[in-house]
């Protein structure tokens, strides 16, 4: 129970606050739970398919493809691939998350994850047809132009602090040659499908069990085939 | 649902075909993963939901608008682009707001500081983002696209 309480700590606090507002004073409390409704509406209508299409981009997409056209080398059409990919999307800037630690995974640059998330929330196309609406094409543009360049130079930037490692690594698991990031860990077992041998599931965590031959290439795999890059080398 | 959103949707479908046709186990795998990924994010996706409901409760954009309209350029910017960071609001009450704002010749600065920073910049989806990408990157980016928003709202200020 303690654990189940601190693991969700937020939506409990949320609670608790909520149920003291209803108590406190109740039209506000109301007029939270109105608002919210927006944007569960906003969420569903956005994340079951972001999901569905996270996971079938993992079974098929390669890591080559991917390394391809959206990793360090891919240079200016890399770039150029992830404006369009931020900009072609829908929904709330979250609903970026789970594609992004994806493509991340798979081989993409830090740079073009910047890239995505940001035109995501920022400069993606219906929300520019609503902007032109009220506001008038001329300040559109502008700011359009404008968050580009300022993007083409944060995403520069950023790319220069962030490592690789530095993404989803806050716990580590270290059992010689692989980590599990427990927090990231999902507990969905593929890993242990992989490689069976090595990883089991326990605590709904990924667990790595002790064997004295650990072979490469089925790690790699295994490594490979998680869907939230919890393994790392 | 915009037709972007139906968009996806309806690429989403297809592939999910096309990958039943070619694999039948690989696809309930995926299917599987994707609930496992949805159930993982769900709370945490509520939390935000729910945690902006209440400060749109509490500081409603209406108000934001006025503060805005009653500062000096100054404080306009940076509260403004302040206030942006830690709310969410969806674009179709994002733009007439600030299209209010720049009609009532509140300075464009600020406008577009609120702008950029409410849909770019999130305190409230940072614990989300945190958890999926770690702490540094995560405000590493934020930073990064705070401090953007000013430059982009400054010179957006000087060419309009």
């Amino acid at each position: 129970m303690k654990k189940l309480i601190k693991n969700n700590l937020s939506i409990v606090l949320i609670a608790i606050v909520y149920i003291t507002l209803f108590i406190v004073k109740t039209s506000l409390a109301l007029t939270s739970v109105k608002n919210s409704g927006y944007y569960i509406k906003e969420m569903l209508m956005i994340m079951p398919v972001i999901f569905v299409l996270t996971a079938l981009l993992d079974t098929w997409i390669d890591k080559k493809t991917i390394m391809k056209y959206l990793g360090k080398s891919s240079k200016s059409k890399g770039v150029i691939l992830s404006f369009v990919l931020g900009s072609i999307s829908a929904g709330p800037i979250y609903a970026a998350f789970p594609i992004c630690v994806l493509l991340h995974k798979k081989g993409a640059s830090i740079r073009n994850i910047i890239i995505i998330l940001s035109s995501w929330a920022v400069i993606k196309v219906p929300m520019l047809i609503n902007e032109v609406k009220f506001l008038g094409i001329q300040f559109m543009a502008v700011r359009w132009v404008l968050t580009i360049i300022a993007i083409l130079i944060f995403s520069f930037i950023g790319d220069k602090i962030i490592k690789d490692e530095d993404l989803s690594v806050d716990k580590k698991f270290i059992d010689g040659k692989v980590s599990i990031n427990t927090r990231a860990c999902i507990g969905c077992g593929v890993c242990a499908k992989t490689y069976p041998s090595l990883f089991s599931v326990e605590n709904k965590k990924a667990h790595l069990n002790k064997i004295d031959n650990i072979d490469d290439e089925q790690l790699n795999k295994a490594i490979d085939s998680c869907p939230v890059n919890a393994l790392n080398k | 649902m915009d037709i972007f959103t139906l968009s996806i949707w309806i690429f989403t479908i297809i592939f999910v075909i096309v990958s039943l046709i070619k694999d039948k186990k690989k696809t309930f795998d995926s299917l599987k993963v994707a609930l496992k990924m949805g159930k993982a994010m769900a709370l945490s996706i509520f939390s935000v939901i729910f945690l902006i409901g209440l400060i749109l409760a509490i500081i409603p954009p209406e108000n934001i608008a006025s503060f805005i309209e009653k500062q000096n350029p100054f404080i306009a910017t940076i509260g403004s682009a302040i206030l942006g960071t830690i709310t969410l609001i969806p674009a179709f009450i994002a733009f007439p707001l600030v299209g209010t704002l720049v009609d009532a010749s509140v300075n464009i600065v600020a406008a577009v500081a609120f702008l950029t920073t409410l849909t770019m910049v999130g305190i409230v989806t940072f614990p989300l983002e945190k958890k999926e990408f770690g702490l540094k990157f995560t405000i590493t980016r934020n930073l990064l696209s705070f401090i953007f928003a000013i430059l982009i709202a400054l010179c957006m200020g000087v060419i309009l």
